[in-house]
């Protein structure tokens, strides 16, 4: 049987073309933007309304209780009558923050679109925060953070994230056991009024609905909401690292050393953006990354080892991570640094940048295949005030960076004679494999006190 | 309420090549993308013991490379071509897929059809992968504060071998696999004849039919693999355990209950019930133990969907000092009140829209419809199951619901799992 055909790889067949129409943009007269995207392959919707505060803006931490409490209880509901009322929908509202931003998330059913409006304007405009409620909240919190200290990926952040930023509020992975005890109901109430304002909040729809007819909802619901002070954005500048550092968090019976190698990135806005993109698609994004092949599929010390920048407002990181056996923590520490060198001191291949700009470009339409998909594109694209054409310009932005970019941006911020090292993992298996990575060793307990 | 979903039907065609590999194709141009799964009737059930946990090693020797794609071409091409890609193994089945721009889609047809065809099965390659799989293994399970608490559940529901091992495995048994092994294995169970591909997407039908013909037709079909008996006893006593765990903060339970397979109406009735329990914060349990009570931090459930006896689960963990028992018995109370008083029509109506939104927003995504076909082909031999199952689930009574529950929930023939939490520190 002649079956040469099988020897290299198929011709593609034509291209069908892909394009997203622009969604449709506006503002309410008391500053609240809106961005509708009509889509009605399917009976749903999806709904953000996204605030232009976060974590760091709330120097006690308050937040995640804050947006926990906005779900139980409200002027019309009980807390049990709002979960009532939006499970009967079979649908959901989740209200969440991240460092930079606050997010209500709901998703529905098309058909009760208005439901689920009714019920964002309830959670929004009309929380009682009930005393015994936030409680139960508090009580629960507390609990909750000792759960995160048993789980080494937590502790491994919350190291390197105090290390990397110092006294900036990127520091502060989650607040502490007083500061959640301390919270009061006044606390939420004026923490509620002064951020939850119009005038710092879109409100993205995407799906089966109207744009006319939601428009006219959403004016009736939202219009009368009053406008409020813009946060001020005024942070304590991170910390210019002088020298590479090694930390231990020692987490006894440890199965694993959790490693996190890496420094200060860029902001999401960079100009750098996207060369970074490209360098770390080829050092450590995915399974034909460098980190990963060497790592995994040639040594087998792991699972998966992986680098990264963090998508942040302000200035994110770049981090190499992963987690290996106690007995080779040394050696994969070696092989970290041999390509984290090699990145920064060689040129990368034709083959390795095509490979790396094929794969950031062509994967682009599989992203935006669902609701969620689309809305994830279209809330970044908002919140962190990318061009008007980012989605258009993308991929020329990724075709233009040269291989000599991608060596720029690794000398750049891959610092490794002053990058920082955390290992989460039992202290006593490993330490002999580590010393020489660093002039002296930090050890921190799971309760993250500083042993020596 | 209706029972019937008023969408438009995933789009079907199916045949079967000679070789008796089951193709099912949808076409759907609402994305410019395709995703193509194959799926293979194989998974820990199928394991001997002393092997357990081969199956999803096995998995991973599938993306090492076979006659004419190099060791991680796989991942290569798919990359270059802008795709992705996984397998997983579970164990009822074990599955592959790729998600690609519409353009690249003879290239999975291409790289599915090589190492159905023709695997590398080498030395270096598996020993490589028994390192990975026994670090996928630390990292998901041994290093996780709770990782193992499900695998020793399930080894205390089901009694027959097939149904309670886990499918990671032990290091051990992992550490026992030859390279014999893997070929055997690779020749029983990797024959089209005991296979399925589905592709889902934006494609021509015709051309899709061409190139499938092209790439599977010519691999041949073998003999079929051993029948396995998965049958279990019935349970006629509690059976009661303490795992010690090194990395939990807290103590925390399980209790399994061993119940009929997929697509019997107690199953979906009983996967209803367990919505009904501890499915969100409208759910009864949420609201008796989280709220009301405010003695448990977590609580959680799910319903192991297999093809021979399957398994319900209700676990919680306590905060500190609470009284373990008594809360096991808050949850066999609320299962004794849905046995004795039933359903309330607010929540009959809940959990079909619940049903409805799930159900809708499983069709977004090509590689979601791709995925559904293939099971529904593989377990049913009926892919259009895809569009009506869910009325199965929809047409599912209250008194459905309180009839399984009693029968299946309100019973002393269940597993209890204690965990204690032993930091040494």
């Amino acid at each position: 049987m002649n079956e040469d055909f099988r020897k290299q790889p198929p011709l593609k067949l034509a291209e069908r073309p892909f394009s997203i129409s622009k969604p449709f943009e506006t503002h309410l007269e008391n500053g609240l933007k809106i961005i509708i995207f009509e889509d009605s392959k399917l009976p749903l919707v999806s709904f953000r309304l996204a605030f232009r505060f976060g974590e760091i803006d709330d120097n006690n931490r308050q937040l995640s209780i804050m947006n926990s409490m906005m779900k139980e209880g409200t002027e019309k509901f009980s807390s049990k009558q709002l979960a009532d009322e939006t499970d009967k929908y079979g649908a959901s509202i989740s209200i969440g923050s991240s460092s930079d931003d606050t997010i209500i998330a709901a998703s529905s059913l098309s058909v009760y679109r208005s439901e689920m409006l009714d019920l964002i304007a309830e959670v929004l405009f009309k929380p009682t925060f009930p005393e015994d409620e936030l409680e139960l909240k508090k009580q629960n919190s507390i609990e909750g953070l000792k759960f995160n200290r048993s789980d080494a990926g937590f502790l491994a952040d919350e190291r390197f994230s105090k290390i990397v930023y110092g006294e900036h509020p990127y520091s502060i992975t989650s607040p502490t056991v007083s500061q959640l005890e301390n919270i009061t109901r006044d606390d939420l109430v004026a923490l509620h009024r002064e951020r939850f304002v119009p005038n710092i909040a879109t409100f993205l729809v995407v799906g089966d609905v109207n744009k006319d007819d939601l428009l006219a909802e959403l004016k009736a619901k939202f219009g009368d909401w009053k406008q409020g002070s813009v946060v001020s954005k005024d942070f304590a500048s991170v910390p210019k690292r002088t020298k590479k550092t090694l930390t231990i968090v020692d987490r006894a019976d440890s199965a694993q050393s959790n490693i996190v190698i890496g420094n200060l990135g860029i902001k999401r806005t960079d100009e750098d953006y996207f060369s970074c993109l490209v360098m770390n698609q080829i050092l450590g994004s995915g399974a034909t990354s460098r980190l990963f092949m060497n790592i995994r599929e040639d040594k087998g010390y792991t699972y998966g080892a992986y680098s990264s920048f963090d998508k942040r407002k302000l200035t994110g990181t770049f981090e190499a991570s992963a987690e290996v056996r106690n007995e080779v923590t040394g050696a994969a520490m070696t092989e970290f640094f041999y390509e984290l060198n090699r990145i920064r001191d060689e040129n990368v291949s034709d083959d390795d940048i095509n490979l790396a700009k094929s794969y950031l470009t062509g994967v682009f339409p599989l992203r935006v295949e669902t609701l969620e998909g689309l809305m994830g594109q279209l809330v970044s694209q908002e919140l962190y005030d990318l061009p008007k054409d980012y989605l258009e310009t993308y991929r020329e932005n990724i075709e233009a960076v040269t291989i000599s970019d991608v060596k720029r941006v690794a000398q750049k911020y891959i610092d490794v004679e002053k990058i920082a090292i955390v290992i989460v993992g039992d202290k006593k298996d490993i330490l002999s494999q580590i010393e020489g990575f660093a002039d002296n060793i930090e050890t921190f307990d799971v309760e993250g006190n500083l042993i020596n | 309420m209706s029972t019937k979903l008023n969408i438009a039907p995933i789009k079907i065609e199916k045949f079967t090549l000679e070789n008796g590999l089951r193709v099912v194709l949808n076409e759907d141009n609402s994305s410019p993308v395709v995703s193509v799964a194959v799926y293979y009737d194989v998974g820990s059930r199928n394991e001997r013991k002393g092997r357990d946990g081969f199956a999803h090693l096995f998995e991973h020797m599938m993306f090492q490379g076979s006659e004419n794609i190099a060791k991680s071409g796989h991942f290569q091409h798919i990359s270059r071509a802008g795709g992705t890609m996984n397998g997983t193994t579970g164990s009822q089945r074990t599955n592959y897929y790729e998600v690609l721009p519409a353009s690249q889609f003879p290239l999975a047809l291409w790289l599915e059809s090589d190492r159905m065809l023709s695997l590398n099965i080498t030395q270096e390659n598996l020993e490589n992968q028994r390192a990975v799989v026994i670090e996928e293994k630390r990292q998901r399970y041994d290093n996780q504060p709770y990782g193992q608490i499900f695998d020793i559940l399930t080894e205390m529901v089901f009694t027959n071998f097939a149904n309670s091992h886990s499918t990671i495995g032990s290091v051990e048994d992992l550490n026992a696999a030859t390279l014999d092994d893997v070929a055997d294995f690779f020749r029983m169970y990797y024959a089209p004849n005991n296979a399925v591909l589905t592709v889902s997407g934006s494609f021509e039908i015709d051309l899709a039919k061409e190139l499938i013909e092209k790439y599977f037709a010519s691999i041949p079909r073998q003999p079929l693999p051993p029948e396995i008996d998965v049958s279990e006893p019935e349970e006629v006593a509690l059976k009661h355990k303490i795992w010690e765990d090194k990395l939990a903060p807290l103590p925390a339970f399980l209790i399994g209950w061993k119940i009929p397979p997929r697509r019997t109406k107690e199953f979906n009735a009983l996967y209803l019930a367990g919505k009904l329990l501890y499915d969100g914060e409208s759910s009864r349990l949420y609201q008796k133990l989280v709220k009301g009570e405010e003695s448990v931090l977590q609580l959680f459930g799910f319903t192991d969907e297999r093809r021979g006896p399957s398994m319900a689960t209700i676990g919680a963990i306590p905060k500190p000092e609470q009284d373990v028992k008594q809360i096991r018995q808050v949850i066999f109370d609320e299962i004794e009140n849905i046995s004795n008083n039933g359903v309330s029509l607010e929540e009959m109506n809940k959990l079909q829209n619940q049903l409805r939104n799930d159900e809708v927003r499983s069709r977004q995504s090509s590689l979601g419809r791709a995925r559904q076909l293939a099971e529904f082909t593989l377990y049913d031999n009926e892919p259009e199951l895809a569009n009506t199952e869910i009325e199965n689930y929809l047409s599912i009574t209250a008194e459905d619901i309180r009839l399984a529950a009693n029968r299946y929930l309100k019973t002393d023939n269940r597993s209890e799992l204690d965990v204690i939490p032993v930091n040494k520190g």
